[in-house]
């Protein structure tokens, strides 16, 4: 009877996951980055429509008096007439709102010259940016890990073709295969999107930036089959007759698990800040969508607007340039830190 | 020697056959992607036909066999000549006048270079030391001011640097020059400007320097995050390595120890690393380039993609010729790297370098 009580809460079955979640969930930086990173989830598609509602207005309206007159655009935290049109005397001078004209609330100020709502901006900015980094994965992995397995369960021809032709892209500068690429796919590509959920232009930005950061999960797949195909169990998979198809995907496909896990938090970083790039250069998404590439685009300018103190740019102060940053970094951050805390957590046997 | 005279061999026809995959992947991109060279031809803005966009790249020569072209660019590059480029080609009285590519090639790969070896040299200068102190003692305050510095590096985009770095110590400072790249050589002012007579353009190893420290660190930022991360890791694997322990049975001092048993072999990985970082600091080069108004082989490379913003047509001979010169830089870069390590590694050569793994956060830029 005593035994039987002894026994009892040691007999419960421990599987590899549940250890796994254990340790993630004893370390306290992958729990910090994790709630980090769930925060500007919610910030980012939940926070735009949330702020919308309280203050009234999205962030697409146009407020003419949310610029002082030489078009610098108000600061933190101000009271902007709700008109969209601006009163002018008969010389075209800009007049004040007329009295008792209702207010609405501008939380990071405006945007620049066209006086839209910078913190709204900066929230569904988010939601846009999050979209092309998870769907660039997502594209990455669905090309990556049929080919991985073929270059390394097979090996032969296939291996060699995949390997050179990964190693020469890697050998040269991403980013121009990307330019490249995106100025002769716009006009066919950006249009494609849906309503605000996801704005034209990042499936775009998300399947190029796919196509072309593939080469990477491709490598890890590759190796860790390299690893894998002279293992026991696939020996013995293949003494009971599976196919190689089969052996793949009954038998390989969960030991990829863990490593895609690992790659896909910090690439969705990493395909964040490609977007950033290309944005910043002028070619991804469309500059009046937010994200928070466009929204830094604005006070860096692009190749068709070049910066330092051009047109567009000037009437941006360091501000406009701090919140996305800070936002990409606290995402970008918790990202490459839960990957890390997931790396740990998942082979606990290797350090640092 | 002849094992090291094999792997040379070998390395440099891997570096020929990688320039070789480049150029033929450019050309097959462009070809699939339907240009139209014609448009380069007429006055942009006007009105052309259909005939007259033929007649153009006629002109241009881009209505040859497309082995022709392609034989052609390699016949004009084992001369070492790039050709004449799209942009600003003007026909007059039925005669084409084109640019040649060099005048306008050599300048941006010098700004480039001045750029990438310069902070190359920065970003190894500084994130060896603060690798080493991060990596001896693993949790002590300094090791978690430095990572938690590091993982910021790494997790910030250049353009963002260079954005502040000019904010701040070019406008509201007025500490640095922000306005583009000064020659090394001091050159007169051209003439015939209408410049006012004690114009003094820019130039000398003053000026030079000064136009490119923001853009050293800058670019040295990004990088520096990288290697600290890697030589801390490193440090700290090899102090528990037996060479360390015997190094200190035998009574070396911590500094000795660390100066000859445990930075040298850090050193390997770091020189593993840059070899193949050379690809992503062309790439954070775009950005440096674009911060400071510099017009280095980025900016020339991406303005041809573009071509004019009003034709949005790819000048096609400026972009091979500027991508044949960064591959060439990733391969002779690389080459440099492969002899250097055959040369510090005793146990050198044939055997494949260990370490070879990228740090995917910045990987891809």
């Amino acid at each position: 009877m005593t035994a039987v009580e002894l026994d009892a809460p040691r007999a419960a079955p421990r599987n590899a996951w549940r250890l796994t979640l254990g340790r993630f969930l004893s370390d306290r930086a992958a729990v910090a980055s994790l709630v980090a990173f769930a925060f500007v989830l919610f910030a980012s598609f939940a926070g735009g429509p949330i702020v919308s509602a309280l203050v009234g207005h999205d962030g697409f309206q146009q407020f003419p008096y949310a610029t002082h007159a030489n078009l610098d655009p108000v600061g933190v935290w101000t009271r902007v007439p709700s008109t969209a049109q601006v009163r002018l005397d008969d010389y075209g001078n800009v007049l004040p709102p007329p009295k008792g004209s209702r207010t609405t609330l501008m939380v990071l100020g405006a945007d620049g010259p066209l006086g839209r709502d910078e913190f709204i901006r900066v929230l569904d900015g988010g939601k846009a940016s999050i979209e092309v980094g998870v769907f660039a994965v997502l594209i990455s992995a669905l090309i990556a890990v049929p080919l991985g397995c073929i270059a390394g369960f097979y090996g032969g021809v296939a291996d060699a073709v995949i390997s050179r032709l990964t190693e020469w892209v890697m050998a040269f500068p991403l980013i121009f295969f990307l330019v490249y690429a995106t100025i002769h796919l716009t006009p066919v590509l950006r249009p494609i999107g849906w309503g605000h959920d996801i704005p034209a232009g990042v499936p775009m930005v998300a399947l190029l930036i796919g196509v072309f950061t593939c080469f990477y999960p491709l490598r890890l797949v590759r190796a860790q089959l390299l690893t894998l195909r002279n293992a026991e169990f696939v020996d013995s998979a293949r003494m009971v007759g599976s196919s190689g198809f089969r052996i793949i995907r009954k038998d390989l496909l969960p030991h990829l698990v863990p490593t895609l896990l690992v790659w896909g938090a910090v690439a969705v970083a990493t395909d964040m800040l490609l977007e950033v790039g290309l944005s910043v250069i002028g070619v991804g998404v469309q500059a009046s969508t937010a994200t928070w590439g466009t929204l830094l685009a604005q006070t860096t300018g692009t190749i068709y607007n070049a910066g330092l103190g051009a047109s567009d740019s000037a009437h941006h102060t360091t501000w406009h340039t701090i919140w996305p940053t800070v936002c990409i970094l606290i995402s970008v951050v918790s990202l490459n830190q839960l990957s890390e805390s997931l790396r740990r957590a998942i082979e606990p046997w290797r350090r640092g | 020697m002849k094992r090291i005279v094999s792997f040379l061999a070998r390395r440099i026809a891997g570096g020929v056959l990688t320039l070789w995959a480049i150029v033929t992947l450019t050309f097959l991109m462009y070809w699939s992607l339907s240009p139209e060279p014609g448009r380069f031809v007429y006055p942009f803005g006007i009105k052309v036909t259909p005939y007259q966009l033929h007649d153009g790249a006629r002109r241009l020569g881009a209505t040859r066999p497309k082995l022709t072209q392609y034989g052609d660019w390699w016949w004009h590059l084992l001369h070492a000549d790039f050709g004449h480029m799209y942009t600003g080609a003007t026909l007059n009285d039925n005669v084409l006048t084109t640019a040649p590519i060099g005048p306008q090639l050599y300048p941006a790969i010098r700004e480039t270079l001045c750029i990438l070896i310069g902070g190359a040299v920065l970003a190894v200068l500084i994130s060896v030391p603060l690798g080493a102190i991060a990596g001896r003692r693993i949790g002590s305050t300094a090791d978690k001011l430095i990572s938690l510095g590091a993982l910021v590096g790494v997790c910030t985009h250049p353009i963002v640097t260079g954005k502040l770095l000019t904010q701040w110590f070019g406008i509201d400072l007025h500490w640095l020059p922000i306005g583009g790249y000064c020659t090394f050589v001091k050159h007169a002012a051209p003439a015939g400007l209408g410049l006012p007579a004690n114009y003094q353009p820019c130039g000398g190893p003053v000026d030079w320097a000064q136009s490119l420290i923001l853009p050293w660190f800058t670019f040295a930022f990004l990088f520096l995050a990288i290697y600290t991360r890697m030589i801390r890791a490193s440090v700290s694997e090899s102090l528990h390595e037996d060479y360390v322990r015997t190094a200190r049975a035998k009574g070396a001092r911590e500094r000795r120890v660390m100066a000859r048993h445990v930075l040298p072999n850090a050193s390997l990985r770091v020189l593993t690393m840059i070899g193949m970082d050379i690809g992503t600091a062309l790439g954070v080069a775009v950005f440096v380039e674009f911060s400071y108004g510099f017009f280095g082989l980025a900016r020339l490379s991406i303005n041809a993609m573009t071509g004019d913003p009003s034709v949005e047509a790819t000048d096609f001979p400026m972009l091979l010729a500027v991508v044949t010169v960064i591959a060439l830089i990733v391969v002779i870069g690389n080459l440099v790297v492969d002899t250097l390590y055959a040369v510090v590694d005793p146990r050198t050569g044939a055997v494949d370098r260990p370490g070879r793994t990228k740090e995917i956060a910045a990987g891809v830029m």
